[in-house]
């Protein structure tokens, strides 16, 4: 849990980081009600240009706002949240989400968070999602 | 994609937070309570075949794409209660033969408030891209 009080700009975020796997991309098909074959079916992806299936790009952000949910705590309100997807996610790789806050707006308790997911591909980091934000207002 | 389909508004859908679905949401991301930021993506797949299966758009969904996505909160949203989803087209533009067409979804709440907004990029890539 954060307190608005406690918060300068360039606070980082505590990282956090999920190994992408078939069954957790199924449980989010059947959850976020995507159920594009895609993420589900190697012959369909392969035929699209990829190796095999990649996950959603709400799977990427959902883990992008989970960091910043366990970060801001649950009494926190998210009152933006954004991304562009920049590169598909396959699955065995690992997505490590972060953020650092941008500004702070004290009238209204909130703060701007630059957010961002990365993963590590031969030695080299790239990023699924870049430049994210979140807005987030605090008690 | 035809680009005479921006501007087109689709009839509203309704949509229960139900606390079942919101738990399920939770689950795949570890969180422990509330509802989750990017659960809006629930009503608009809810609402998204209408503008999908617009015969106008005639998309190719082997080659549909998420480009973005950004979801705007007026105020939380609350397990158990009704909204309504409002679609339209907002955008399409084409760019080096793929097109991009940009959707956007109003929530309203029971009394007709504006509960959040939800703006998505899809791009339909050419041959080749």
């Amino acid at each position: 849990m954060t307190f608005f009080d406690g918060l300068v700009v360039g606070t980082e975020l505590p990282t956090l980081a999920r190994i992408v796997t078939r069954e957790d991309v199924k449980a989010y098909a059947d959850a976020g009600g995507d159920q594009n074959p895609l993420h589900q079916d190697d012959e369909v992806a392969r035929a699209a240009g990829f190796d095999g299936i990649i996950a959603h790009g709400m799977f990427t952000m959902g883990h992008m706002a989970a960091c910043v949910v366990g970060w801001a705590g649950a009494d926190a309100h998210v009152q933006r949240i954004s991304a562009t997807f920049r590169s598909p996610v396959s699955m065995g790789e690992t997505l490590v989400a972060g953020g650092r806050v941008r500004s702070l707006d004290p009238q209204e308790r909130s703060a701007r968070v630059e957010t961002w997911v990365t993963v590590d591909r031969d030695g080299r980091a790239e990023f699924p999602v870049k430049r994210g934000e979140a807005v987030v207002r605090f008690p | 994609m035809d680009p005479a389909a921006e501007g087109t508004v689709y009839p509203p859908v309704t949509f229960v937070v139900e606390p079942e679905r919101v738990a399920a949401f939770r689950a795949v991301f570890g969180q422990a309570e509330g509802v989750p930021p990017t659960f809006l993506t629930v009503p608009e797949f809810t609402t998204f075949p209408q503008v999908l299966e617009d015969p106008r758009l005639d998309l190719d969904f082997s080659r549909v794409l998420h480009g973005s996505e950004e979801y705007e909160y007026l105020r939380p949203l609350r397990e158990g209660e009704t909204i309504t989803v409002h679609a339209r087209i907002d955008a399409i533009r084409r760019k080096g033969g793929s097109a991009f067409m940009t959707v956007v979804m109003e929530m309203a709440d029971a009394d007709g408030a504006t509960v959040a907004l939800a703006r998505s990029t899809l791009i339909e890539r050419g041959e080749g891209a």
